[in-house]
């Protein structure tokens, strides 16, 4: 009823409420960018500092004594190469086994001439509302001989029904009639495949790989649960905890006081050199990730608007 | 003359009358019985191999024929101390190997099998040559048997005669019978020069139905592992009369006092920190707004890819960062000594506030990702309505809250409604990644007390039962929310 009156009144406020907002709105979100930042800056500064003073917790905002020596002295850590190779390995077959496996299968069904169809494609894409659990699942790959297996870690990421269910929306956009002459010229469905389909489909592959690599690369709980009698096969990021958390208990143990001086100041010249330690692994473990960042921004409204069309 | 056959593909399919009937009947048997053979092979307690009681009763005969270190994987004192030897072992390997790959060409001619008669034909040979290695394998077995027999501490090797070595030998003859009969009485030969052929629908199916069988493996076969709950299982024993145990360990979570206690606390952590979760679920929403506001947008693509970031690194790099910043000789610490300010306080250690610290490592994490689904939908949004708004003299709020905030209220249904769906499903990473010995009490949430329970502490069936109930609750949750969708919006969810 007043209506009129309150957007007099808010119109007013406008000009020096808005500015208001403006310099919050700033504010606050260069605050939060930073807050995403820094943690990565400063473990990169401490790495790549004069390690006494990292250890003095000196190296705050900018490094000092600038010296790369503890990514190389990184090859005599224990298990960290193994680990690293594990990750890398892992990723890349992963990667590619689950993207040809989705793009292959998004392929399939999009033909409608397929037995029973519907029928398989909602066999697979109802796997992602159910879930028999983690200890069934943990059986299930003991009962298949696939703990303590390398394999554990490519086989079972093959079928990704989310991304079979992108790559197909995706095909479907692409004009029939493409198919269509190919197979009026005699091609079969692995050929018109391997020579029309895939070529079209490289955004749609490229987003799916993208995060399908991340997935692989940050992945924990599968090393975690499937490896543990086989440490040669845990990922960089199980090792990377277990470093982590070695010193945390050795700060644990030094404040419980039971141990004499000596003890005492060896594990505190380890659980500083292991600050350090960590420190450096962590930047390994984040780097690739920073170093795909750039092309994967290029993906995200893609993979973003994709995911919001239902199979 | 290939323009005719071309014509009429099916026609070339039919053996002669009154044969075709008993032919396509065998065939369909032959479906069926080389799927219930592949299954067979995957159970455990169904192992023709299994000839003596050192192999592990959980060992499937799939595995047996794949993996010999998990064939010999409770042998292993026996091989040492010289009661059996490693030939033996390494006979029953092959034999267990043959034997597999027996059962994969059985599987291999069922799939022929769906083609034109030239194909029938050779799936014909296949399943031949499939059966006679299944029962070659089978041999082999019964070889390795005769060793373990032959081996002078029989007390301790217990060479045992498995039940399942029969129905294997009876479903291999009845391969080799069928594959005899097939080829030679049932099907009469192609006309010479009829190519392989087989129909659109069922080639599309054979290129599809590997990705069906891993899709089988991984997401289907261990709902069988559900029988669990229903023994008195103890790893490395076995499912068997004498230890099942009923409803016992559903009934085990309410009456046993310590283990009810542990539920509720885990239950309440859960629905807290899901709770938290949902309570700040319109955060993304409010942030795309603000993003949007941003008068360059070079500076709101610039701060978007920032605060991205976090998204896409692990919980346990997470936890690196936590670390670094927060531990005693994190960053904090070494700041406020700057200041001047003598401080080694650890803030990852205790317990108090563990609830919101988790949601704000979630928030730190995630919410940038979760803003930029939102910054996609407001894009969408058709600028038309914006430039009627300021025709019709609204200010900037007015239009955020007349035009931006309904347009983005049905992604933000759906999501909220999934969100309740998944209330019990809050994933273990974060939580057991931040775990420690102070605050282990009140971070545990129902995913992480499953994996205590099950892997750290061995308890499988009490755990497995917590994951069933979870899954029954989350299913229902799902049906609930999509229930409501259709009524309210008029579409489903899933």
């Amino acid at each position: 009823m007043n209506k009129t009156k309150q957007k007099h009144s808010y119109t007013q406020r406008e000009s020096l409420g808005g500015q208001a907002f403006n310099v919050f709105n700033a504010l606050f979100f260069l605050v939060f960018a930073l807050s995403c930042i820094f943690p990565f800056y400063y473990l990169f500064i401490n790495t790549i500092s004069d390690n006494t003073l990292v250890q003095k917790g000196l190296i705050n905002f900018y490094p000092v004594g600038v010296n790369f020596k503890n990514y190389l002295s990184l090859r005599d850590v224990s298990d960290v190469g193994t680990a690293f190779t594990v990750s890398i390995a892992r990723t890349v077959l992963g990667t590619a086994l689950m993207v040809i496996a989705s793009s292959f299968v998004g392929y399939l069904v999009t033909k409608k001439e397929m037995w029973k169809r519907t029928f398989w494609y909602r066999f697979l894409i109802i796997t992602m509302y159910f879930n028999a659990g983690l200890i069934p699942g943990y059986l299930n790959m003991v009962m298949l001989g696939l703990t303590n297996n390398f394999l554990a870690y490519l086989i079972p990421g093959i079928v990704a029904p989310f991304n079979i269910i992108l790559v197909k929306t995706y095909i479907e956009s692409i004009p029939a009639e493409l198919e269509e002459s190919a197979l009026i010229d005699g091609a079969g469905y692995l050929t018109i495949f391997t020579r029309i389909i895939w070529p079209l489909s490289v955004p749609i592959l490229a987003t799916i790989a993208i995060f399908g690599a991340v997935g692989h690369w940050n992945s924990f709980t599968d090393s975690l649960i499937f490896m543990q009698s086989s440490p040669k096969l845990y990922t960089l990021q199980h090792r990377l905890y277990i470093y982590l958390n070695t010193n945390t208990n050795l700060g644990a143990l030094l404040g419980g006081g039971s141990v004499d001086s000596a003890t005492a100041a060896q594990i505190m010249e380890n659980t500083l050199n292991a600050k350090v330690i960590k420190y450096t692994i962590s930047m390994v473990t984040i780097i690739p990730i920073l170093l795909v960042y750039p092309f994967m921004t290029r993906y995200f409204q893609k993979g973003i608007m994709l995911g919001a069309v239902k199979g | 003359m290939s323009g005719a056959a071309a014509i009429h593909p099916i026609k070339r399919n039919l053996p002669g009358p009154g044969e075709a009937g008993i032919a396509k009947a065998l065939y369909t048997l032959l479906r069926a019985l080389a799927f219930a053979t592949l299954l067979l092979a995957f159970l455990p307690f169904f192992n023709p191999a299994r000839i003596t009681e050192l192999i592990s009763k959980n060992l499937s005969f799939f595995t047996a024929g794949t993996s010999y270190a998990s064939l010999i994987t409770d042998s292993g004192r026996a091989l040492l101390r010289g009661w059996v030897t490693e030939g033996a072992y390494k006979l029953l390997y092959a034999g267990s190997i043959l034997g597999v790959l027996g059962i994969l060409l059985v599987i291999f001619s069922a799939c022929l099998s769906l083609g034109n008669l030239r194909f029938k034909r050779l799936s014909n040979l296949v399943l031949l040559l499939g059966g006679l290695l299944l029962l070659g394998g089978l041999v082999l077995v019964l070889v390795s048997r005769q060793q373990f027999l032959g081996f002078a501490e029989q007390d301790r090797v217990k060479p045992m005669f498995p039940q399942a070595f029969y129905a294997y030998a009876v479903l291999a003859l009845v391969f080799v019978g069928m594959a005899l009969a097939l080829q030679f009485i049932l099907l009469p030969k192609p006309a010479p020069g009829t190519p392989f052929e087989m129909q659109t629908k069922y080639r599309l199916f054979l290129m599809f139905l590997p990705f069906a069988a891993l899709a089988f493996i991984f997401a289907y076969l261990p709902l069988f592992g559900w029988r669990y709950a229903f023994f008195d299982y103890k790893p490395g024993g076995t499912l068997n009369a004498s230890n099942y145990a009923g409803f016992k360990w559903f009934t085990y979570l309410f009456t046993q006092a310590a283990t009810r206690a542990d539920i509720l606390r885990v239950m309440k952590n859960t629905l807290a920190m899901s709770g938290l979760g949902i309570l700040t679920s319109w955060v993304p929403m409010a942030l795309a707004i603000m993003l949007s506001e941003f008068k360059s947008k070079r500076f709101s693509r610039t701060i978007q890819t920032l605060i991205t970031i976090p998204n896409f690194i692990s919980w346990v790099l997470v936890y690196a960062v936590a670390l670094a910043m927060f531990s005693t000789d994190g960053f904090v610490n070494g700041f406020l000594s700057v200041l001047g300010v003598t401080s080694s306080q650890n803030y990852l250690m205790g317990s108090e506030g563990i609830w919101l610290k988790m949601l704000a490592w979630g928030m730190w994490k995630g919410m940038g990702w979760s803003a930029i689904i939102y910054v996609a939908s407001i894009s969408s949004i058709d600028p038309q309505l914006y430039e009627a708004a300021t025709v019709d003299g609204a200010g900037r709020f007015q239009k955020v809250r007349y035009i931006t905030v309904p347009s983005l209220l049905p992604t933000y249904s759906v999501l909220l409604l999934l969100s309740i769906a998944s209330i019990l499903s809050n994933g273990m990473e974060q939580y057991y990644v931040f775990r420690n010995a102070q605050n282990a009490a009140s971070i545990e949430v129902l995913d992480l007390y499953v994996y205590t329970l099950g892997i750290e502490n061995g308890i499988i069936p009490l755990s497995t039962v917590v994951g069933m109930m979870k899954t029954a609750i989350s299913l229902v949750l799902l049906f609930v929310a999509n229930n409501v969708s259709r009524l309210v919006r008029g579409e489903s969810i899933v």
